[in-house]
């Protein structure tokens, strides 16, 4: 997390996930881009997959809601994680 | 056949039903249950439902002896409800569903009560009574809506009941009301209370206000017991919920009135509502705990009645809405 960010600056997050195959990556893409942030909340969040690789991006002034943010989706990235363990392999398409 | 497999985690109990055609196949149900005086918080109530959706799955699956590639469509509870627990139990939902390649359909929760309440008792045509601790409304059926014909202006009467249970510190377990219930047969001695109805609507919070700060005293110096007080209460509030039903049923000319919602396992409302409904020569219909409060199968009912008509959600237009009125949805399987 780059800290030294001013307010004009926003504060910033990557993050990059990698998963067995690329359709479990688009099962996860398709599960965690559909929400929108909460209204009070002031991070820009944008999610892309490629390959095998999910890659999110945060983006905010406020280090507070960049973090319930980020914590939020660790949950969620977790909980899409295990249902894939318990639930999956994907069926073919 | 079709078989809907439906997720419900809009407030504390994480459900998730299977429905064959009308026929309830598992309904299993995990309820977070809170300390005496503590409510459930929708951080706390989402990290529940993280924590058990995936058993209960699983439970319903064994319990109704199917496998996922049986299952024709996933439904879940888009709203209304608490933000965090309905997202949390969505998120399960769409993943089983692109693991297992079926449609998903977002249910409204307050449909999925009637619906599962009209199923249950063969109700054709009813008056509902909806309550429960996040709403209260009184509804009749006009040309494809649930029309809402009164509601609560402040809070709901569960919220209500479950708050005035913090304050005598009863248990949560199994839930706040059940036990203000049992407390309340015991009770005999009458409170008058503030009276809240107003036209077809009713209020709670100020008569809430009125005996929390009333209720201390009056048991510290022995004049009421905290039994006379839970009867009290109820009393006051199930009449004021009978005086707007019977409005709505003398205006709709309506001959049946349901219960539904999880203040409806309340046996002293039944009776009340019942000599309502027998002096107008009506019919009650009611459920029991398994059905009236919050649970899957009713989410997989009401998917199952929107499936049959054609519907089905986009992955990417599958999320969670706090707020979603009953007379929102177009209710397009009832003529």
């Amino acid at each position: 997390m780059d800290n030294s960010a001013t307010n004009s600056e926003p504060l910033v997050v990557d993050l990059s996930i990698p998963f067995p195959t690329s359709r479990e990556a688009e099962i996860a893409y398709g599960t965690l881009s559909v929400d929108a942030e909460p209204k009070r909340s002031s991070v820009k969040k944008t999610v892309v997959h490629k390959d095998n690789m999910l890659h999110i991006h945060f983006e905010s002034n406020d280090a507070r809601f960049l973090r319930v943010s980020v914590n939020t989706f660790f949950d969620h990235l977790g909980l899409v994680v295990q249902t894939m363990e318990r639930f999956g392999p994907p069926r073919l398409k | 056949m079709v078989i809907a497999i439906g997720f419900e985690g809009s407030a504390n109990k994480l459900g998730i039903g299977i429905m064959k055609d009308g026929v309830v196949l598992a309904n299993p149900r995990h309820t977070y249950i809170t300390p005496p005086g503590q409510g459930f918080l929708p951080r706390d109530t989402a990290k529940h439902h993280q924590a058990h959706a995936l058993d209960v799955l699983q439970e319903a699956l064994d319990e109704a002896k199917i496998k996922p590639e049986d299952i024709d469509v996933i439904c879940y509870t888009k709203g209304p409800g608490m933000g965090a627990p309905l997202v949390s139990t969505a998120i399960v939902a769409r993943t089983v569903a692109q693991l297992w390649q079926k449609p998903i359909l977002g249910v409204n929760h307050c449909i999925g009560h009637i619906e599962m309440g009209r199923l249950i008792t063969g109700a054709d045509n009813p008056t509902v009574l909806y309550v429960s601790g996040g709403n209260t409304q009184v509804i009749a059926y006009l040309e494809q809506r649930y029309r809402i014909f009164g509601e609560t202006i402040d809070i709901a009467v569960g919220n209500c009941l479950d708050r005035f249970a913090r304050v005598l510190k009863l248990s949560n377990d199994p839930s706040p009301g059940y036990n203000i219930e049992q407390l309340a047969k015991k009770g005999n001695k009458f409170l008058e209370l503030p009276y809240a109805v107003k036209g077809m609507d009713v209020s709670f919070s100020g008569l809430l206000s009125y005996i929390e700060e009333k209720a201390p005293g009056l048991i510290e110096s022995g004049e009421y017991t905290p039994e006379d007080l839970c009867f009290s209460l109820q009393e006051t509030v199930f009449a004021m919920l009978i005086e707007i039903t019977e409005r709505a049923m003398a205006h709709c000319g309506s001959q049946e009135v349901l219960i539904v919602g999880g203040v409806g396992c309340n046996q002293r409302l039944q009776e009340m509502m019942g000599i309502m409904a027998e002096e107008r020569g009506a019919k009650l219909y009611a459920t029991d705990d398994r059905f009236c409060i919050d649970n899957g199968a009713m989410i997989a009912q009401a998917g199952w009645e929107m499936f049959r008509t054609g519907q089905t959600t986009p992955l990417q237009e599958t999320t969670c809405t706090q707020r979603f009125r009953t007379d929102e949805v177009e209710v397009t399987w009832r003529s």
